[in-house]
């Protein structure tokens, strides 16, 4: 299995986790280090003053995963770029999953403001993974615009749908010059298996790992079906036709003439 | 009545207002290890927390990480 590269680094895994919904941070940590991720992501919130907080950050350790933060919660360009600058000055890192959603019944990204907040950040150096509809045009635009990967998703955040957008995908995987990372709906290690095999690089799980009864066998479990998709890719796919091709020979039949 | 408005929400501090976002962190019980702040719309990293002094008024937002995908 090849190596998959954004932005001039190399990752083993091609499974990105999400940390949300993990029933908790030992869970989380299990799952993690169960899926063999190196792309762990994690979402900036206002710290509740009359009650203690968690601290997710001690339960990573940023020796092994590289943390991608999110900027969920953003309606706009400008509050995702707010986010941006909040995590790098946190992190010390300029890595970035851009999101924009101001639509909170589906989820949508608005693709206006993820192409407006990433030319934003992508000349102040952030390295951007813009989370996006399968919208072909809109994967070459944020691609122009300097961003590290496309991440479009499969079905609705947290729907567990599998690749609704299989059509869609399959065009951005075609022209796309930069990593194509599958993200969001992906329920199933079938799934994931399914969007590795149209020869995504990689794609982004967490509710369905998070909210499974066994969260760290769900996660091996996505490591698996990853793997197994990338490999099938990388082999070579196999046509498909209407009528069967015989797997034994033809011929030497047991029978007369 | 001296007050910061601490994410959103007005804090009144009958004795005045700490000296500097580290009083106010030690005050809140916040580890600063683990959060970042903006004072009045500007980012303060954490190396100048112990520097930033705060004003009667201003607006703070302390944010921290949380599990997200």
């Amino acid at each position: 299995m090849s190596k998959l590269i954004i932005a001039g680094r190399e990752f083993h895994s091609r499974l990105l986790i999400g940390t949300g919904k993990f029933a908790s941070c030992e869970l989380m940590a299990e799952a993690i280090e169960r899926s063999g991720t190196e792309i762990v992501t994690v979402a900036l919130r206002r710290v509740d003053i009359e009650n203690e907080n968690d601290d997710i950050l001690s339960a990573i350790d940023r020796n092994h995963y590289l943390l991608l933060p999110n900027t969920s919660g953003a309606r706009d360009a400008d509050e995702a770029v707010r986010l941006a600058k909040l995590a790098r000055a946190a992190t010390g890192i300029n890595w970035l999953k851009l999101e924009v959603t101001p639509d909170p019944y589906y989820l949508l990204p608005d693709p206006v403001e993820t192409l407006k907040a990433a030319e934003i950040l992508v000349k102040d150096n952030f390295v951007v993974l813009p989370y996006i509809n399968a919208d072909p045009i809109l994967a070459k635009k944020l691609e122009d615009a300097g961003t590290a990967t496309v991440m479009p998703l499969a079905s609705p955040i947290g729907s567990n749908q599998g690749l609704k957008t299989r059509a869609a995908l399959e065009i951005i995987i075609e022209q796309a010059n930069v990593p194509v990372v599958v993200d969001a709906g992906l329920g199933l290690p079938s799934h994931a298996a399914d969007a590795m095999e149209i020869g995504a690089d990689a794609v982004l799980v967490n509710t369905a790992i998070a909210t499974a009864a066994d969260p760290p066998e769900m996660a091996e479990a996505f490591k698996l079906a990853v793997e197994a998709g990338r490999m099938a890719f990388e082999s070579g796919m196999p046509s498909i036709s209407k009528r069967a091709s015989a797997s034994s020979p033809l011929t030497g039949f047991l029978r007369e003439t | 009545m001296e007050v910061l408005k601490i994410n959103g929400k007005e804090k009144q501090f009958p004795d005045g207002i700490p000296k500097t976002l580290v009083e106010l962190l030690k005050l809140l019980d916040i580890n600063q290890a683990t959060v970042v702040a903006e004072v009045n719309g500007k980012i303060i990293e954490r190396q100048n927390f112990s520097q930033t002094q705060l004003r009667n008024g201003q607006k703070i937002e302390l944010v921290r990480f949380v599990g997200g995908g």
